[in-house]
């Protein structure tokens, strides 16, 4: 991480308090107009969805409905469930946007993501050890890890999590790796697994039972199509996510460095080891603004529409202190984590051979 | 067959199942509020008819609830929401019309006094206008009249006058016998609420005594005093109604109880954020906000709420003077004292309402 003294850090959080201040100032109708027209976006596109879907057995009408149920649920859980649970749109009062209680669209319970991610993850954002949305504690991304011979197949492992997105991150609290070292017991994890099955099982019905049966002639068409909308879901979460940490200029951190450190270290670690991507407005609606993960992981509670008309003024603040941007386009972005993924399967001595060797542009 | 109650407990289940909230009818209500605002199901909607200018400072919303509201009982309050520059605001207010006139067309009223500085009671003047839906909740409340025929005595005091109407709207159409006496206090003659209402239920129902007493329109303030009660006839035997400002309230139950009314046979009903006496001394502590592991200390000057508020979390809430508990949370441990009423809790785990409950000693809430 860049080095920065104490009255450098001050001066940062001081810059980006003044950004934060400045839109909670301003937040208002705006704000509320526009996240519930992203829900009635979403509210239509899932009952059309729905509603085609039985007519599916008409080739393009099946490739509509399942990319119609596809987007809305991605919809649901990036620009809606995850923004609204971070508590952006607390301050509107409405019972339905509320973070604490709101649950979303996938197999992760919201009390779960609450703790595992909004307070886990955002607090120890990529300390390795500590934050264990940092490969997920199934892939090796950073040196800080030691080589295992398992880890030469880990790309098999990243597709498979991918596709089963939901179930990973649903069973992610259930800490599966300290299991399996003995270091805490499954019947701790009872009442965690409780709540899982709970919600995975109500997720499970309403795609793979409820939706089928009730259109019983056509059940095998509507049963392919919600396999398909929540495949489309995960493959695209996952990769945004990935797209967001696991980038080639996103920095790691140890415990040691980050020991007691100050809101303006924190701010730093927030800027250095996030990374956006660019896009088109569709995109970033898509990515659940995601795609300015920088901005988010500074100001994880501002309604996320906001992102794009902030992120200049964050530009600035990380030119002033030079601190790397770290942007690019969503193909370079993704690039850099597949080859992070490939590069970190091979044992060290390997993969400096290959990193050294000169890059295609 | 199935009961209702089976039904739609299976229907809640299901819906539960298909779209993860409790109130699964309300996952269409961003469709639907596009169609038909009248047919949002989170809340009740009702659609504003007509608006009333009472006196400079109060006007009368004539409202219009969808069909599945359940109606109310002369002399309760309902909460409305509106949203207001994005923020969705409750508050309380009493229905000012007859239940019958509900059964008849439908309508009910809410009689508003513009508050100095008040957000919604000012908006609600300026910016509120007819065709517009707002949110009725269901209604409440337990100032009601008398099922026998007792003599009663009413003691208003400015917008409080509000439930009173109802009341007495009600009592006149069921030709009321008992002696009814309304002493109502304004400001001047040009505050009087519903005033030619009160002159024509006065003129065709001989049972009803009205002193309508202006307060600040002599030098000196003319409050309520123990010869406007020796007018009333045969006190003693009455039940009294009380509502209007804590001031009037206070006085009126001072000299109401000297007369020997019981307690039981006095009703009130108050809508200012009642500062009951509190013994300081005693209150405070630390206050610990279990979900999100957040500690404070209180000085025991502020309610709850506010703390919480203070502390940057953002709970529920909706009056914000007890009412109408959508801040009713789950204290795990420790004692708070209720500024309404000035009593304390028990030490476990109990569910209280943040708005109007100040720790006495440390304490625990589930937020």
């Amino acid at each position: 991480m860049k080095q920065m003294n104490e009255a450098q850090l001050n001066e940062l959080e001081k810059d980006l308090n003044a950004i934060r201040d400045e839109v909670l100032a301003d937040l208002g109708e705006r704000d509320a107009n526009y996240i519930r027209r992203v829900v009635r976006l979403h509210r239509a596109l899932e009952v059309g969805g729905r509603v085609m879907m039985p007519f599916g057995f008409i080739p393009p009408v099946f490739v509509a409905a399942t990319a119609m149920l596809g987007v809305s649920k991605i919809i649901e859980n990036m620009e809606i469930g995850h923004n609204v649970m971070h508590g952006q749109y607390d301050w509107m009062n409405d019972p339905s946007l509320h973070s604490q209680t709101y649950e979303w669209d996938t197999v992760c319970t919201g009390d779960s993501w609450r703790l595992t991610h909004n307070y886990e993850h955002h607090t120890y954002t990529n300390i390795i050890g500590k934050d264990r949305d940092y490969g997920y504690a199934l892939l090796r991304l950073s040196d800080d890890e030691k080589w295992r011979p398992a880890h030469s197949l880990q790309f098999i492992n990243y597709i498979l999590l991918s596709v089963f997105f939901q179930w990973g991150v649903g069973l992610h609290e259930l800490e599966f790796e300290r299991i399996r070292r003995g270091e805490i017991s499954l019947k701790e994890k009872l009442p965690f697994l409780k709540g899982f099955f709970r919600k995975g099982g109500r997720q499970a019905f309403k795609d793979y039972v409820f939706f089928p049966l009730i259109t019983f002639p056509v059940a095998p068409i509507v049963l392919a199509g919600n396999i398909g909308a929540n495949l489309i879901r995960n493959l695209w979460s996952s990769t945004v996510i990935f797209c967001g940490h696991f980038t080639q200029d996103a920095e790691t951190f140890t415990e040691e460095e980050c020991e007691g450190e100050s809101k303006g270290h924190w701010y730093l670690r927030q800027l250095t080891g996030s990374s956006n991507f660019s896009g088109n407005r569709f995109v970033h609606l898509l990515s659940g603004h995601l795609s300015y993960q920088m901005e988010h992981h500074v100001f994880p509670d501002l309604p996320a529409h906001r992102y794009p008309e902030i992120s200049e003024k964050v530009q600035a603040v990380c030119k002033k202190h030079g601190i790397h941007y770290n942007t690019g386009s969503f193909a370079r972005q993704y690039g850099t984590v597949l080859k992070r993924i490939l590069s970190y399967s091979l044992p060290d001595r390997l993969r400096e051979k290959w990193t050294a060797l000169p890059q295609s542009a | 067959m199935l009961s209702r109650t089976e039904r739609t407990s299976a229907l809640q289940w299901l819906g539960k199942q298909l779209f993860n909230r409790e109130d699964p009818a309300a996952f269409f209500d961003p469709l639907l509020e596009r169609i038909n605002p009248m047919w949002v199901q989170q809340y009740t909607p009702a659609r504003v008819e007509r608006i009333e200018d009472e006196t400079a400072d109060t006007k009368t919303f004539v409202l219009k609830p969808a069909k599945r509201w359940d109606g109310f009982k002369a002399g309760q309050h309902v909460n409305i929401c509106i949203d207001i520059d994005g923020v969705r605001r409750n508050r309380t207010f009493s229905l000012s019309s007859a239940p019958a006139q509900w059964h008849s067309n439908g309508m009910v009223t809410l009689t508003i006094k513009r508050l100095p500085g008040g957000l919604v009671t000012n908006w609600m003047h300026d910016n509120l206008k007819p065709g517009a839906t707002i949110g009725l909740g269901e209604a409440f409340g337990d100032f009601l009249i008398p099922e026998a025929g007792e003599p009663l005595l009413y003691i208003a005091g400015g917008s409080g006058i509000t439930p009173v109407l109802s009341q007495l709207e009600t009592l006149a159409a069921a030709n009321y016998e008992a002696p009814v006496t309304l002493l109502y206090f304004v400001r001047t003659q040009a505050d009087i609420i519903a005033a030619q209402k009160l002159y024509e239920l006065r003129q065709n129902w001989d049972t009803l005594t009205l002193n309508i007493i202006a307060t600040n329109e002599s030098e000196t303030p003319r409050f309520l005093k123990d010869v406007d009660l020796d007018e009333v006839s045969g006190i003693e035997q009455r039940r009294c109604y009380l509502c209007g400002p804590k001031g009037l309230m206070d006085l009126a139950t001072a000299l109401l109880t000297q007369r020997g009314i019981s307690e039981e046979r006095m009703h009130s009903t108050f809508f200012a954020a009642p500062k009951a006496a509190l013994d300081t001394d005693a209150l405070g502590g630390e206050v610990r906000f279990s979900t999100s592991d957040i500690r404070v200390s209180s000085e025991g000057d502020a309610p709850l709420l506010d703390i919480a508020e203070a502390a940057k979390l953002s709970p529920r809430y909706g009056c914000r003077m007890g009412i109408c508990h959508q801040c009713s949370c789950k204290k795990t441990s420790g004692t708070v004292v209720n500024r309404l009423t000035g009593k304390s809790s028990g030490p476990g785990e109990e569910n209280i309402q943040l708005c109007v409950s100040v720790p006495q000693g440390p304490v625990t809430v589930e937020l």
